[in-house]
């Protein structure tokens, strides 16, 4: 067992004190609902008094920083804190402190903007006021129940401790499940997570080889050979913490939902349509009664994602979606290298290759992300439509920003440097699209049919870069001195 | 008199210079490429490493020379397992150790899979530079890809518009450009003036898919 009390460097077979980890870091925490407070502090030291208390081992439970240690009884509310760097200055931590972590959380998401594709209608000029003004951006409080009143009451807990009036509260994003996990564009969602090696119990591993704890946490090792993250100076201060990209992600539902309408006609019109969905086989594919047309939009629609709307994954079960008890996640692409059970430009290929052959040979499984997301707003009716937003509140945590977050936006999801049958194009359902230009390889054994026309699906409208501290290092900051 | 005034122009520009500089403090801009939305600025990226060599004698120099010419296969080997590399090459010019290349991609990512495929055989070559980054540079890899960055040569655009928005933000008179320009040059001596590519746009694997020796 290590404690952050213990030298802040953990190599080999790791183990790590899970009572000094936010518990949103390494636990899912399966709540029906979520409330993302946007805080600004408005006093220094009351700020460190809110922390101190929101950290203290003898805090009420319901109004504590939930960590991830003892989980046999888990709590009907969890309560997080992430930091941005402007926050952490203005809790009264050094400058010079705040310079000995990395740049991009530094410098804040709007300033990276290029680099994860954040341009266009996506710019931080176009995201909610609360994400514009980055001086005021401070905290990122969130909180998880299953109802909201009891999200009401941990948020009144909360603001109601010591120091609890140095902060204000600057904006509210609040997401709920759907049934069935389902996300705005209709897939299941939330089913690929890394495993940690000691963490995950034995049996609930998938094919995929375990991470390392320095994948999420810093101060342990890394799935890069010998490579290993700086620590800040104190290194308390960055032990057992993690980075959180946090976004606000608009999905054009109706857009999405016109496009397989689109792409389903093209297909069909295909002399591979037949391949793609075998005649006879449109109820198994789209529904008891499902027109071919309609089955064909789910296959479009599978072969975007890189799984069934259902979440079973193309590269288990190409032909069609209902197989029952087939993994979710257990599953490769070294046997599919020309994509023809699941494209290599689909979405979940180019977010994490697995063991699939890609460019940059040493990084296939170096920049996986612990996804928490929630559905914001109402679910899109086709009968009524609507302009109101909605998407996805997106919690993408990672050891390094640069090095796994931004990567995957900028090369991966983007440029489509990770395969030379990609470059020049963008991830179907997230990436930086444009009507006129986007475009999507969808291999058949006879060739490949080249969806044209893919507009823009989802615009981000708000997000930050936090820290997200152990909680060792939340009472070194609550109880900091100046 | 030709060469008295030669020399006389000579002190008068280094003087000019230092109270221009005295006058407007002009901060380095940083070295190697730009972010950019274009596919063309994204792939073939340069860098140009600069590193003053510790010893500027022929010992040094020779040592230099032994240093890389002994790691040479293992430097190949680590760059082709990069993937994203399209050529690389190490002169020593100057008592100065160049490294250039020509990359796919993300400078940071770029520098950080050069020290995963060969991190140990680069620490002894960071020896031999002035300013010696903390060792090994896989323990210390944010520092190290810092001084990667400090080291690559500032790349000047190739058009007057992205010249001027560069080294002279906030120019209002044209006649201005030329001493911003001697300003920031004279805090960033190296600089790259242009790149020649003949394939823009393609990646290393697109043009070995195309050769057909595998990507």
């Amino acid at each position: 067992m290590v404690t952050a009390g213990a030298m802040p460097r953990v190599v080999g077979g790791a183990t790590v004190d899970l009572a000094d980890v936010q518990g949103n870091i390494l636990r899912g925490y399966r709540k029906a609902r979520v409330r993302h407070l946007v805080v600004c502090v408005t006093d220094a030291r009351r700020g460190r008094a809110w922390i101190a208390a929101a950290s203290a081992r003898d805090a009420m439970d319901g109004a504590r920083i939930t960590d991830g240690g003892d989980w046999s009884r888990p709590p009907d509310t969890c309560f997080n804190v992430g930091l941005t760097a402007t926050g952490m200055r203005a809790l009264g931590v050094p400058d010079r402190i705040v310079r000995t972590f990395p740049a991009p959380w530094q410098q804040g998401m709007a300033a990276r903007a290029t680099i994860i594709g954040d341009w266009g209608d996506s710019d931080p000029a176009h995201w909610h006021a609360r994400y514009r003004d980055s001086v005021s951006l401070h905290l990122i409080v969130s909180l998880h129940a299953d109802t909201t009143a009891l999200l009401d009451e941990i948020e009144r807990a909360a603001m109601a401790l010591p120091g609890g009036d140095a902060l204000r509260i600057i904006g509210r994003d609040e997401g709920h499940r759907f049934e069935g996990g389902a996300v705005h564009f209709g897939y299941r969602d939330n089913i690929a997570q890394p495993r940690f090696e000691g963490i995950t119990h034995p049996g609930k591993y998938d094919d995929q080889p375990r991470a390392p704890l320095g994948t999420i946490l810093l101060g342990y090792d890394t799935d890069m050979q010998e490579l290993r993250w700086s620590l800040p100076d104190p290194a308390v201060l960055g032990f057992n913490g993690a980075f959180n990209a946090y976004r606000v992600l608009e999905q054009d539902v109706a857009g999405f939902e016109a496009f397989l309408d689109r792409a389903a006609d093209e297909v069909l019109r295909s002399p591979d349509a037949d391949e793609l969905l075998p005649p006879g086989s449109d109820s198994d594919v789209g529904g008891g009664g499902a027109t071919r047309r309609a089955a064909m939009r789910e296959v479009v629609a599978a072969k975007l994602m890189g799984r069934w709307r259902n979440g079973t994954p193309l590269s288990v079960s190409p032909a069609h979606p209902s197989q029952p008890g087939v993994p979710t996640n257990d599953f490769d692409y070294v046997d599919d290298p020309q994509g023809l059970k699941c494209p290599y430009g689909s979405h979940i290929r180019r977010g994490n290759p697995r063991g699939g052959k890609i460019v940059q040979r040493v990084s296939n499984h170096t920049r996986r992300l612990v996804r928490r997301g929630f559905p914001y707003g109402p679910p899109y009716d086709p009968a009524r439509p609507d302009t109101i937003e909605r998407g996805l509140l997106g919690n993408f945590l990672c050891a390094n920003l640069e090095a796994q977050f931004e990567a995957v936006m900028y090369d991966w999801l983007n440029l489509g440097l990770l395969d030379p049958r990609l470059l020049g194009s963008n991830d179907p359902l997230v990436g930086v699209n444009d009507e006129t230009a986007g475009w999507f390889r969808l291999p058949t054994r006879q060739g490949t049919i080249i969806l044209r026309g893919i507009p823009r699906l989802v615009r981000t409208r708000g997000g930050a870069y936090t820290f997200l501290p152990g909680m060792s290092a939340l009472r070194w900051i609550g109880s900091f001195q100046g | 008199m030709n060469a008295l005034i030669g020399w006389f122009k000579h002190i008068l520009g280094r003087v000019v210079v230092r109270v221009w500089s005295w006058l407007h403090p002009t901060t380095p801009l940083p070295g190697g490429p730009r972010t950019s939305r274009q596919l063309t600025d994204n792939v073939m990226r340069t860098m140009n490493l600069v590193m003053p060599l510790k010893d500027k004698t022929a010992i040094g120099r020779a040592r230099a020379a032994l240093v890389i010419g002994s790691s040479l296969d293992e430097i190949y080997s680590g760059l082709d397992n990069v993937g994203t590399v399209h050529v690389a090459r190490f002169c020593i010019v100057d008592n100065n150790l160049l490294m250039f290349s020509l990359y796919d991609g993300d400078f940071h990512t770029y520098i950080r899979d050069f020290i995963v495929t060969l991190g140990h055989a680069f620490d002894a070559v960071v020896e031999l530079i002035e300013d010696t980054p903390p060792t090994p540079c896989w323990l210390h890899v944010d520092e190290f890809i810092e001084w990667v960055h400090r080291h690559d040569a500032l790349q000047l655009p190739d058009s007057p518009g992205d010249l001027i928005e560069l080294v002279a933000p906030g120019l209002t008179n044209l006649e201005d450009l030329s001493r911003y320009l001697v300003l920031q040059l004279d805090s960033n001596p190296n600089v790259q003036l242009g790149s020649y590519r003949s394939y823009p746009g393609h990646s290393v694997a697109e043009v070995r898919e195309k050769l057909g020796v595998g990507w």
